[in-house]
C-alpha cells in the first residue's frame, strides 16, 4: 500500500496535479515511509523524467513549471516533517531574478522550476529587478545564493552592480552570485567577481549543489563555470 | 465594417480589459487556447523533422485558419496591467484588409521596395543585416559601414552599442536615452561612409526601453520615418507599456512600425505546432493592436536558443507559408545561428535559415545572428554578404525543392547546435586597413558557397 503512494505522488507531480500530490505525499508520509525516501523515490525521479521529457521534446514549459509547483506543495508537508523530526530538506535558499530592463522570463522559470525540484526553496522576484531587491530578498529570506540572469547586454551591467552593493553594504561575503542567460558569459563572470555560471537550467542545479558543499565565499578560490562555449 | 480601435481604445482596453493573472495567462490561457485549435483543425503532431521545410500548402492554410481563430480567442495580454487586449473579428479582418502591401525604406536610389510575398515569388525576400549582437564602440563604424557596402544587404539593421562615449549603458536609464541619440547618429554616418546614404534602415536595435527610442527614432541626423522602427515586444501575445510607448512615438514621428516577437517552440505553446499557430495570431494581432506596417513570423526553439534545427526550420516555413498565402501582408522574420565567425557552420546554418525562409513568402529576413549573438564583436560584413546571397536567390525556389537541399546542409551542423564553435571577432577575421576578410575567412566562404550551389542554391559564382 505504502508503495502505492509513492507512485500515486510521482505521477502526480508528473502531471502537475498540485492537490493529487499533497494528498499521496501525506498519505505516504503518514504511513511511516522516511520523508527522505519519499523524496529520493518519487518526486526527485518525477522532475528527473519531465526534464528529461523537455528535453526530448515531449514536454514543455507549461508542464514543467506545473510539475515544480505540484512537487513544491508536495515538499512542503514533507520539511514540515523533517522539521519536526529536527531534520532538514532545503537544498538551499536561492533569491532568484532577470535584471532591470529586461521582462524575458522563460529562462528563469525553467531554473525556477528545476531548482524548486531539487530541494532548493527558491524566491523568485520575477523580472526587471534592480540589484537592490535581490539584496533585499535575500537578507529577508536569509539566503544563501543570489541567482540572476539577462537576455539582454544593456542589463548586464546591473549584475556588476549587484556585486557592487553588496561589497559596499559590507554583505560580500554573506552570498554566492551566480550569473546566467544569453549574453553572460564565463569572462564576464570573472570581470564582474561573481562565484559562478551556468549555461542553462541543469547547469544552475549542479551550481547551486556545488556551492552549497562549499558552504562559505571565503572557500572559494575561483568562479565555479559550467558548460561554458568556447570563442577560438 | 468595423473599424480596427485607434490608439486611445487601445489604450483603455489594455487599462480596463479583461483581467487575468501572469500565471494564468502562461499555464492556463495560452497553452488551453493552443491545445483546442491545435486539436479543432487536426493540427498535432504534424510536425515532419525529416522534412524540414514544409511544401504542404494545404497544411499551412489550416495554420492559418487556426490561428486566426486564436487570434481572436486571446488578444493579447499586457503585462503591467494585468489586463487583456482583445480584438473582434470585423476589427481584426479590418486592420489587415487595410494593412499595406508594400513599401519603399530608405530615400531615392539607395532605397528598396519591401513587398509582400507569396512561396517561390521570384520577387525577392529582401535582407537587413545584421542582427543586435554588440559591437564595441571604437569599431562600430569601421563594421557597421562594412555591412553597409555589401551590395546583398538592402537595409541595414547594424549592432548594439555596448557603451557610448565610453561609458556603460544601462537599460531604462537616462544613459540608454543617450545611446539611442547616438546609435541613430553613427548609424546615419555608417550609411555615408559607405556611400549609400538613402540605404533603409531598422531603429533602434540597441534601444531596449522606450528610452533608446526616443533618443534614436525620429532624432534630426538619427532614424528617419523612412526607416523602421523596430519595436519588439516580451514574447508572444504579450505587450507592455514599453511596447506601447514605443508605437506612440513612432505614430508622432510618422514613422513606420516593425513590431513582432517570436514564440518558442518548448515554452508555453508547446510544441512546434504550437508555436505556429500561435505565431500566427501573434502576427494577425500586431496589425490591428500596434498598427505595424511590416510584422513578424519568428520562431526559436527554446532548448537551442535557436530556430534552424529540424522543428525550427519546419515552423519557420509553415509559419511563413501559412501567413504569406493567406493574407497581403508584409512579413519579416529572422534565422537564428549559433555558430560564430570564421567558422563553415555559421554559413552552414545562414544557408538553410535564409534559404527556407526566402522560399516561403517572407519579405524581409534579418540575420545573422552569428554566434547566437552571445559575444561581443562576433560578427563580419562576410557572413552578411551571405545572408543576403543566399536569400536573394532562393527567393523564387520551391519549398520542396529547398527541403531536399536542407536535408543535405543539416547533417553538416546539426550535432553542434548544443556546443557551437563561437568562432572569433570582428578584429581577428578582418584586415581592418583594407577592410578585407582573412584569408582562412574568405577560403571558408569560397568553399561553403561552391557546396551550396552544388547543392542546388544558383548562387553566382564570384
Amino acid at each position: 500500500m505504502s508503495n502505492d503512494f509513492i507512485v500515486k505522488l510521482k505521477q502526480a507531480v508528473l502531471d502537475g496535479d498540485e492537490e493529487i500530490a499533497q494528498s499521496a505525499a501525506r498519505s505516504a508520509l503518514d504511513s511511516g515511509i522516511d520523508p527522505l525516501e519519499i523524496v529520493k523515490l518519487s518526486i526527485q525521479p518525477a522532475m528527473d523524467e519531465i526534464g528529461d521529457m523537455f528535453q526530448n521534446g515531449d514536454a514543455y514549459l507549461p508542464e514543467l513549471i506545473i510539475a515544480g509547483d505540484a512537487a513544491t506543495k508536495a515538499l512542503d508537508l514533507i520539511m514540515a516533517k523533517l522539521a519536526e523530526k529536527g531534520q532538514d530538506f532545503n537544498s538551499g535558499t536561492v533569491v532568484l531574478g532577470v535584471m532591470y530592463g529586461d521582462n524575458h522570463d522563460i529562462g528563469k522559470n525553467l531554473v525556477l522550476a528545476v531548482l524548486a525540484a531539487n530541494g532548493f526553496k527558491v524566491i523568485d522576484l520575477g523580472v526587471n529587478v534592480q540589484p537592490k531587491q535581490l539584496i533585499d530578498a535575500a537578507i529577508k529570506n536569509n539566503a544563501d545564493i543570489i541567482a540572476a540572469s539577462t537576455l539582454i547586454t544593456t542589463s548586464l551591467p546591473y549584475t556588476r552592480e549587484l556585486i557592487g552593493l553588496l561589497t559596499a553594504m559590507g554583505k560580500r561575503d554573506d552570498y554566492f552570485c551566480i550569473f546566467g542567460g544569453g549574453p553572460v558569459t564565463p569572462e564576464w563572470v570573472v570581470k564582474a567577481e561573481a562565484d559562478g555560471y551556468g549555461r542553462d537550467a541543469k547547469d544552475a542545479v549542479t551550481l547551486c549543489k556545488k556551492l552549497i558543499e562549499i558552504g562559505s565565499r571565503s572557500k572559494l578560490s575561483e568562479p565555479i563555470i559550467e558548460n561554458a562555449l568556447i570563442s577560438k | 465594417m468595423k473599424r480596427s480601435p485607434d490608439i486611445y481604445e487601445i489604450l483603455e482596453r489594455a487599462f480596463h480589459g479583461e483581467y487575468c493573472t501572469a500565471k494564468d495567462w502562461d499555464l492556463k490561457k495560452i497553452p488551453t487556447a493552443v491545445r483546442s485549435v491545435l486539436k479543432k483543425y487536426r493540427l498535432e503532431n504534424t510536425c515532419d523533422p525529416d522534412n524540414p521545410v514544409n511544401f504542404d500548402y494545404d497544411l499551412a492554410d489550416e495554420f492559418y485558419k487556426a490561428g486566426f481563430e486564436l487570434a481572436l480567442m486571446l488578444g493579447y495580454f499586457v503585462e503591467d496591467t494585468e489586463r487583456i487586449i482583445k480584438v473582434d473579428e470585423e476589427e481584426l479582418s479590418y486592420a489587415l484588409k487595410f494593412a499595406p502591401s508594400e513599401l519603399f525604406l530608405g530615400e531615392g536610389k539607395d532605397g528598396t521596395w519591401l513587398r509582400s510575398r507569396t512561396p517561390a515569388d521570384p520577387y525577392p525576400c529582401k535582407v537587413a543585416c545584421s542582427l543586435g549582437i554588440t559591437v564595441s564602440e571604437d569599431i562600430f563604424l569601421k563594421l557597421v559601414s562594412g555591412i553597409a557596402r555589401e551590395r546583398e544587404v538592402d537595409v541595414l539593421e547594424a549592432g548594439s552599442l555596448i557603451t557610448v562615449n565610453g561609458h556603460e549603458v544601462l537599460s531604462g536609464t537616462p544613459i540608454e536615452t543617450l545611446m539611442g541619440y547616438t546609435h541613430g547618429q553613427l548609424q546615419r554616418q555608417a550609411r555615408n561612409l559607405a556611400g549609400r546614404p538613402g540605404m533603409g534602415a531598422i531603429g533602434s536595435i540597441s534601444a531596449v526601453t522606450e528610452f533608446g527610442q526616443f533618443g534614436a527614432y525620429g532624432t534630426p541626423g538619427g532614424f528617419s520615418n523612412k526607416d523602421l522602427a523596430l519595436i519588439l515586444f516580451p514574447s508572444e501575445m504579450k505587450v507592455d507599456y514599453r511596447t506601447l510607448n514605443k508605437v506612440i512615438h513612432t505614430l508622432n514621428m510618422g514613422g513606420v512600425i516593425k513590431a513582432d516577437s517570436p514564440s518558442m517552440i518548448g515554452g508555453m505553446v508547446g510544441p512546434a505546432e504550437g508555436a505556429v499557430v500561435a505565431e500566427v495570431a501573434c502576427t494577425l494581432l500586431s496589425y490591428a493592436i500596434l498598427m505595424n506596417t511590416v510584422g513578424g513570423g519568428e520562431i526559436y526553439d527554446v532548448r537551442y536558443l535557436s530556430n534552424v534545427n529540424r522543428e525550427g526550420l519546419w515552423a519557420l516555413s509553415t509559419v511563413n507559408q501559412a501567413l504569406s498565402r493567406n493574407t497581403h501582408l508584409m512579413l519579416h522574420n529572422i534565422a537564428n545561428e549559433v555558430s560564430g565567425p570564421c567558422t563553415e557552420n555559421l554559413l552552414y546554418e545562414i544557408a538553410a535559415g535564409m534559404a527556407t525562409l526566402a522560399c516561403s513568402g517572407a519579405t524581409l529576413s534579418t540575420g545573422p545572428r552569428s554566434a547566437g549573438g552571445k559575444m561581443h564583436d562576433h560578427i563580419t560584413p562576410l557572413e552578411c554578404r551571405f545572408v543576403g546571397e543566399v536569400a536573394h536567390k532562393a527567393s523564387p525556389m520551391q519549398p520542396k525543392e529547398v527541403n531536399d537541399i536542407v536535408k543535405k546542409i543539416l547533417p553538416k551542423y546539426e550535432a553542434t547546435l548544443k556546443t557551437p564553435d563561437l568562432g572569433r571577432r570582428f578584429q581577428d577575421c578582418y584586415n581592418l586597413d583594407t577592410m578585407q576578410p582573412i584569408p582562412e575567412w574568405e577560403a571558408m566562404y569560397r568553399k561553403v558557397k561552391d557546396d551550396v550551389r552544388d547543392m542546388g542554391i544558383p548562387l553566382d559564382n564570384f
